[in-house]
């Protein structure tokens, strides 16, 4: 740990004017960009640092930070500082040298900060919290710290299943962060002084947050939960997810850094959540209701974007852009508005049909990044398993349309590792891709390339696939082994994970809160950037498991019994399991449901947010609105064009 | 943006960096430099072609960690603009990161030779963050200096080559305040950078800055 007594922001300035060119790309450590904003220090009430626990080249690009950054910067008694990772070298400097983490901004180290909040988004980003935490100065477990420390609280995807990181973080936040945040930050202003009992109390009340020292795990003698349940009164058996109801005002004023990033672009977010329901899609379950924003307001946003950063790239996120329902619309007006403007907007995730080719040639802009697309699975038996059906015909015609008109590259996107996947059906994939690859070089010759992506099946939280099982070593290694003998050829380019890397994250996924003592030793061990494959050490992992005297597999290779209690049982995503568990059911019967804008399956959403819905107009969200019976039209439908429920 | 429109207007600006820019690379400072005129709604020519990127030049690669105020850059526009410099300024100062800063901003002939053609050697304050023993220090520069050739081995492009680095010392010395001027040659004919030579002086290990004040042209 880094010496108690902590350096002043003269001295940590001082500090990196002799040694900083001493490490690599020693930009990431200086903040200084041009947007960043650093509020004087000693005139602002609270203080907030914000932290991605990665590098500064990734964290960068970190949408949720940035909106967090603009939130609390927003209010005039806050401030909000960035931090990131530093790399292995300035770790090593920072730690001989014994400068504590520091925020980029004001140079302030971070227990100087009222709130401590680290964005995890992924499970693999979990040892570089724990070491996040020790490079501040901050005791690493929660049990540690007191109200003399930084209150430490956590969000984003992977917090939806916090046990693992429970005995590290104070609070978790459920769900989304924008509104919650400046809650969480104004309440710790106020309770200043107050035990740090007493505060978790307080901060607990504040709905969508989760404070694990109030909720007792019991476990059956085979391993698995019996019950999860609030030990003091006052707290609900389930903490349901916080939701904005409407998206605010998307962020424009993007800190532009000054060393090149890994996505050095403007990200603008056109809807959140997905209708489509694939089975295995932790995000399409979790970012429920679907909420879109109306065209204008993201023309409005590329216009304040272009203007407040200079950046020539910009990228239209969402998790399935075909499906936002002014799509055509808003490639029109972008098309419109800066055919020849020098500005370059990608639209990723697009559905594989041949509309998605019109879509990005109008909104193409300058450089054509090409086509990415994810048919994840190539059988109809597969398909029809993961609820994803995109025909072979419609692929082949797709990619036909895509190299037809100059594009040359095609990215695909698949996945192996279900279970009940065969070589039959890994095969599939490979002559699929054969066949997409022949179709593209019919047309250009050998110009034509195919990038063939193949991650590994895990099952995630609050998904149908929840209970299944998953893929063993062995197999995995058969199915990539076929992938690898059959798909390097001339103009395909193949990419798999690490078996390794994916059993990992599967651990960890579906961990419950006994995995924080894994994560605590092998964090000890020199476990860091788990992300980045080559710093990943899987048998220091292993070690911590043995010493912890837990079975790894229990995680990942258990079919899970239909009424097994799950460590996240008490995280309300909104989506009933009962709801869930019908899904994973059908999935076992090969049965499909369809996209859930033309047909309502009850999932939950709508009960659990029905007061919210109330107050929303019908356009806001994919969700049927909250209407008495006499008045519910089918308005909604026919104002969305035919082709975005195609 | 049109693929066919000439040079309008071609101007050189002065510029300077320090503070948190001075970790910033040469090809990134392109990067600000692009998206500060951008910005500032600058008509910048584009190149052609699948990649367009701006027409805009640094002439001389400032190492990482230097600071300067001498630094230039040539843009391209595709349609004239008024040049009333101090208005011009002041409208890329009001978009431009911490550490940039702005001097002279002068019209050159459309067919000037690039300014990297004409750069022939640079001067530098370097000074040093800790006492130093300056009678030591002297010792070392008059050693140095004494010296009728420095050979040293470089690898380029992956190939080795042995290069006498005297010629490239201009001119070495140690002022009032302590710290010490260096004017070493760039360019075509031969790159002696500070750091290199600190390490001929034995000053590597002192903790130092270094700023780069004065770029010397052919016809200077």
């Amino acid at each position: 740990m880094v010496s108690a007594s902590i350096m002043d922001p003269r001295r940590i300035e001082s500090e990196l004017e002799r040694h900083l060119l001493s490490v690599e790309k020693p930009g990431r450590y200086v903040g200084g960009e041009y947007n960043s904003v650093a509020k004087d220090w000693a005139g602002i009430d609270i203080k907030v640092a914000l932290a991605f626990p990665d590098i500064y080249d990734l964290g960068m690009s970190n949408l949720g930070i940035m909106n967090l950054y603009n939130q609390v910067n927003l209010e005039p008694d806050m401030l909000a500082e960035r931090v990131f990772s530093p790399w292995l070298d300035m770790e090593a400097l920072m730690r001989e040298r014994d400068i504590p983490l520091y925020s980029l901004e004001n140079k302030q180290p971070v227990r100087n900060f009222d709130l401590l909040g680290i964005s995890l988004p992924y499970e693999q980003l979990y040892s570089n919290a724990v070491n996040l935490l020790d490079l501040a100065g901050l005791p690493v477990l929660s049990r540690d710290r007191d109200e003399s420390h930084s209150l430490v609280i956590a969000g984003g995807h992977a917090c939806f299943n916090p046990e693992p990181m429970a005995d590290f973080i104070d609070a978790f936040v459920i769900g989304e962060g924008e509104e919650i945040i400046v809650e969480v930050a104004r309440a710790v202003g106020k309770l200043r002084g107050a035990s740090r009992q007493e505060q978790l109390r307080e901060i607990a009340k504040i709905q969508g947050m989760y404070v694990p020292r109030f909720y007792d795990v019991e476990y059956n003698d085979d391993g698995t939960v019996r019950s999860i349940s609030p030990n003091q009164p006052g707290f609900p058996a389930r903490v349901l997810k916080r939701i904005v109801v409407t998206l605010p005002k998307p962020f424009t004023k993007f800190i532009v850094p000054n060393i090149d990033t890994v996505h050095n672009r403007a990200p603008i977010e056109i809807m959140r959540g997905c209708t489509r329901g694939c089975r295995f899609c932790h995000a399409g379950m979790v970012t429920r209701p679907v909420r879109e924003r109306p065209v204008s307001e993201i023309m409005s946003a590329i216009a304040e974007i272009v203007e407040h950063t200079g950046f020539e790239e910009i990228s239209l996120l969402s998790l399935s852009s075909s499906d936002y329902a002014w799509v055509e619309e808003l490639a029109e007006e972008v098309n419109r508005v800066y055919k020849d403007a020098g500005l370059s907007l990608s639209l990723p995730s697009l559905r594989i049909e041949s509309a998605s080719a019109d879509l990005l040639e109008k909104i193409g802009g300058t450089r054509r990044s090409g086509f990415t697309f994810a048919p994840e699975a190539a059988t109809e038996k597969m398909r029809d398993l993961i609820n994803k059906y995109v025909p072979d015909e419609q692929v082949l015609q797709t990619a036909r349309d895509v190299y037809s008109r100059g594009w040359r590259t095609i990215k695909f996107y698949f996945m192996i590792g279900h279970p009940e996947e065969t070589v039959e059906d890994v095969q599939a994939i490979i002559d699929l891709c054969v066949k997409t690859l022949a179709e593209g070089t019919r047309i250009l010759g050998k110009k034509a390339t195919l990038n063939v992506g193949v991650s590994t099946f895990i099952p995630k939280p609050h998904t149908p696939f929840q209970w299944a099982p998953q893929d063993k070593r062995e197999s995995v290694d058969r199915k990539q082994r076929m992938l690898k003998r059959q798909m390097r050829r001339g103009g395909m380019h193949l990419r798999w994970n690490n078996y390794e890397d994916s059993e990992f994250e599967g651990w960890l996924s579906r961990g419950d809160r006994r995995l924080g003592r894994v994560i605590r030793l092998a964090w000890e061990l020199g476990c860091k950037f788990d992300a980045w494959g080559d710093q990943h050490r899987h048998g220091s992992w292993l070690r911590a498991f043995e010493e912890s005297g837990i079975d790894p597999n229990f995680y990942n290779f258990r079919e899970r019994d239909l009424d097994e209690v799950f460590p996240w049982d008490h995280i309300d995503v909104g989506i009933h399991k009962k709801f869930l568990r019908e899904d994973y059911l059908m999935s076992v019967k090969r049965e499909t449901r369809v996209d859930c804008r033309d047909k309502c399956f009850a999932c939950g959403i709508l009960p659990k947010f029905a007061k919210e819905r109330s107050t929303t107009e019908d356009m806001a969200w994919e969700c049927p609105p909250v209407k008495p019976i006499s008045e519910r039209k089918r308005g909604r439908q026919a104002a969305i064009p035919l082709s975005a429920i195609g | 943006m049109s693929h066919l429109s000439p040079v309008a207007q071609r101007l050189r600006l002065t510029f300077g960096k320090s503070g948190p820019l001075i970790y910033t690379s040469n090809l990134d400072t392109a990067k600000i430099w692009e998206r500060v005129l951008r910005r500032a709604h600058l008509p910048i020519l584009y190149t052609k072609g699948f990649n367009t990127r701006p027409r805009i030049s640094l002439a001389m690669p400032l190492p990482l960690g230097v600071s300067s105020d001498c630094e230039i850059l040539e843009i391209s526009l595709r349609e004239r603009i008024a040049l009333r410099q101090d208005e011009l300024r002041e409208r890329l100062l009001s978009v431009s990161p911490a550490g940039l800063t702005i001097g002279a901003i002068v019209e050159v002939d459309k067919r000037a030779s690039n300014p990297q053609a004409l750069l022939i050697s640079a001067e530098y304050r370097i000074q040093f963050l800790d006492e130093i023993d300056g009678p030591l220090l002297q010792r070392k520069i008059d050693k140095l200096l004494s010296r009728k050739s420095i050979i040293v081995d470089r690898v380029r492009r992956r190939k080795r080559s042995v290069m006498d680095i005297r010629p490239l010392i201009l001119g070495l010395h140690l002022d009032g305040s302590g710290d010490l001027l260096a004017h070493l040659s760039i360019g075509e004919r031969g790159n002696l950078r500070p750091d290199h030579l600190l390490e001929h002086l034995g000053l590597s290990q002192m903790h130092h800055s270094v700023h780069r004040f004065k770029l010397h042209m052919l016809d200077d």
